[in-house]
């Protein structure tokens, strides 16, 4: 068998064009490197600019009425009426909309740090429907009885803490990692009563200027601390389905609402990115493709050449099969290796662009390597199957001298 | 395979004429398994024909042809690469031998896929028809007649219940043809299998059962 394989070989090698295969091999590696080189980038990018929310999409954004001057002792004027509501949800951009729920109530929240200084605050609670808060619902619950609420901070207030306050009077800094760690004791008074709950801190965000506690919590407080007052939102979060459309800005401009701006600058940034990155890989995938051209034609070629080599194969016996192989594995081979050096590459790429990008974000977390990997893998694959047709389909030919 | 039948078979190109006088063109013919014949020819009477479409590679002709009863038209590609490797062996009058290739090289690639005979054999008959020395010589370095005894030893290289040898000794001397037909009808005996030998003209000496006029 192995020396029918080698007599076959040199049999079929001959004609082959070294030029040609050269050119496809530079052709498809170019593709395929830019390709997933692009693919690459976007992936490490793109937790750039939202990993530091790992809480709410790119697609919410956070609506508020403008404070003015004149408004500023009308409570009412900052609310959001139902019509109001009504229609942003009607709105052709929206997906959804939730309300931001604020406590009603005093909360005086106090920390002792393993019993030294204890610290304490007057401080207050906001929730949004829970689907729009992106965490394990398992840690994002409060059901009466409870003994503990979650709660998100805002990450700044946290820098405020570590660099303005704990500086200034030589106290520890914080990480995220300890803060969760450490319980807070709530006491929640209402018109006539008083709770005592613990707190426990289950993540920062940079998204949301608000303390935020689960929904069920704050209508269950609500209830019982203020049963009287109203419950009109102040704050909304809309999910929208494309945060860089036009229209919402106009709209929020029209109706004097305020967005909270710079967030939608993320989901625009990663919009405008994926939309190159897709220009790109779109490039990557015709040069792939006209590379493959290149070495159908090569291919075709050679069979031709070899016809009737081929041919007086089939008639001693050699199935049309076994005459295809050397020619599918030989652009199999072709087509692994330039999968293998187009990683090779990219790896080598990536370590450079990496580096900048580190120096750029240093808290920065590397995009997952697998859809390039995945991507390249069925390149590779989708490639030599066309391969492996069209040269079993010329050996066809040849069998039934179509040509 | 057992037979080999021919009923009312015509070469299309054939189709408009009216004078053919053949044993074999439309007319009902059996080869059996075993026995030996000798289809003598005329140029133009349409003998490469038969072989090709004897070897399935040409099917552009009327009437049918069967192998063991079944017309060769409804086989498959699987049943003729079977057939070519198992039952039906050909040597070809333009011999079909690979010029890149040694002679050695060119039994070898057909008995690397049959496995059929052992090298000491396939050497003893380099010796017997006298081309012992051209062993290792590239194909298209040799003689017509020495690529004939090449391709004959490729024939015999795989199992066969019939050996069509089409103009095998246009080439050769009487002795040499007397040996390839010794070495032929051996290899046939042995496998109780049939060799039909075409000729324009030349033909070897042998006893055959039947012999027919294209």
């Amino acid at each position: 068998m192995k020396q029918a394989n080698s007599l076959i070989w040199r049999l079929l090698r001959q004609h082959i064009s070294i030029g040609q295969l050269v050119g496809f091999f530079l052709a498809n590696l170019i593709g395929m490197l830019i390709v997933l080189l692009s693919l690459q980038f976007y992936n490490d990018l793109v937790p750039a600019f939202s990993q530091e929310d790992g809480f709410l999409k790119n697609t919410y954004i956070i609506v508020s009425k403008r404070v003015s001057t004149v408004s500023m002792f009308d409570n009412n004027s900052s609310v959001f009426s139902n019509d109001e509501i009504d229609d942003i949800r009607q709105q052709s951009f929206t997906n959804s909309i939730g309300e931001f729920t604020a406590s009603k109530y005093r909360i005086y929240a106090s920390l002792s740090l393993s019993g030294a200084a204890r610290m304490g605050t007057d401080m207050f609670f906001e929730s949004v429907p829970d689907e729009f808060v992106d965490i394990d619902l398992d840690k994002w619950k409060f059901e009466e009885g409870d003994e503990e609420v979650p709660i998100i901070l805002p990450r700044s207030y946290l820098a405020l803490y570590n660099f303005g306050f704990a500086q200034s009077a030589s106290l520890p800094k914080l990480t995220e990692g300890f803060i969760s760690m450490v319980q807070m004791d709530l006491r929640l008074r209402g018109e006539s009563e008083r709770i005592e709950l613990k707190g426990r801190i289950v993540g920062f965000s940079t998204r949301l200027n608000t303390i935020l506690a689960p929904a069920s919590f704050i209508r269950w407080s609500n209830q019982r601390l203020a049963p009287s007052s109203s419950t009109l939102p102040t704050r909304l979060i809309v999910e929208v389905k494309n945060p860089t459309d036009d229209n919402i800005a106009r709209y929020m401009y029209d109706h004097d609402y305020e967005l909270e701006d710079d967030k939608l600058d993320a989901g625009r940034t990663t919009y405008f990115l994926r939309i190159v990155a897709g220009i790109i890989i779109a490039v990557g995938l015709l040069i792939s493709a006209l590379s493959f051209y290149i070495l159908m034609l090569s291919i075709f070629l050679l069979v031709q050449k070899n016809a009737n080599k081929l041919e007086n194969l089939l008639l001693i016996g050699y199935s049309p099969a076994r005459v295809a192989r050397p020619y599918q594995l030989l652009t199999i081979s072709l087509n692994a290796a330039v999968l293998i050096l187009a990683f090779a590459l990219l790896m080598w790429l990536r370590s450079y662009y990496m580096t900048m990008l580190q120096q750029m974000f240093p808290d920065m977390e590397a995009g997952s390597l697998m859809p390039a990997i995945i991507v390249g893998l069925s390149l590779f694959v989708v490639v030599s199957l066309f391969n492996i047709f069209a040269v079993r389909g010329k050996v066809q030919n040849i069998w039934d001298r179509k040509d | 395979m057992k037979t080999i039948t021919l009923h009312n078979t015509l070469p299309n190109v054939f189709s408009q004429r009216t004078d053919i006088v053949s044993d074999i063109w439309q007319r009902d013919v059996e080869l059996e398994r075993g026995k030996l014949y000798l289809i003598e020819a005329s140029s133009g009477t349409g003998k490469s024909s038969l072989c090709s479409f004897l070897i399935g590679y040409r099917h552009d002709y009327q009437g049918s042809i069967c192998f063991d009863g079944k017309d060769v038209r409804t086989l498959t590609q699987g049943d003729w690469v079977r057939i070519r490797q198992c039952s039906l062996s050909t040597l070809f009058q333009e011999l079909r031998l690979f010029q890149e290739l040694t002679a050695w090289e060119n039994v070898q690639i057909k008995n690397s896929l049959t496995h059929f005979k052992e090298d000491a054999e396939v050497s003893r008959w380099f010796e017997a028809l006298g081309i012992a020395d051209k062993k290792d010589a590239k194909v298209g370095r040799m003689s017509f007649g020495q690529q004939q005894r090449v391709a004959l030893m490729r024939a015999l290289v795989q199992p066969f219940d019939f050996l069509l040898a089409d103009e095998p000794i246009s080439h050769l001397d009487d002795n040499n043809g007397r040996i390839m037909g010794e070495l032929m009808t051996e290899e046939a005996r042995k496998q109780g299998a049939s060799v039909v030998i075409t000729s324009i003209g030349k033909h070897i000496d042998l006893p055959y059962d039947k012999v027919f006029k294209l």
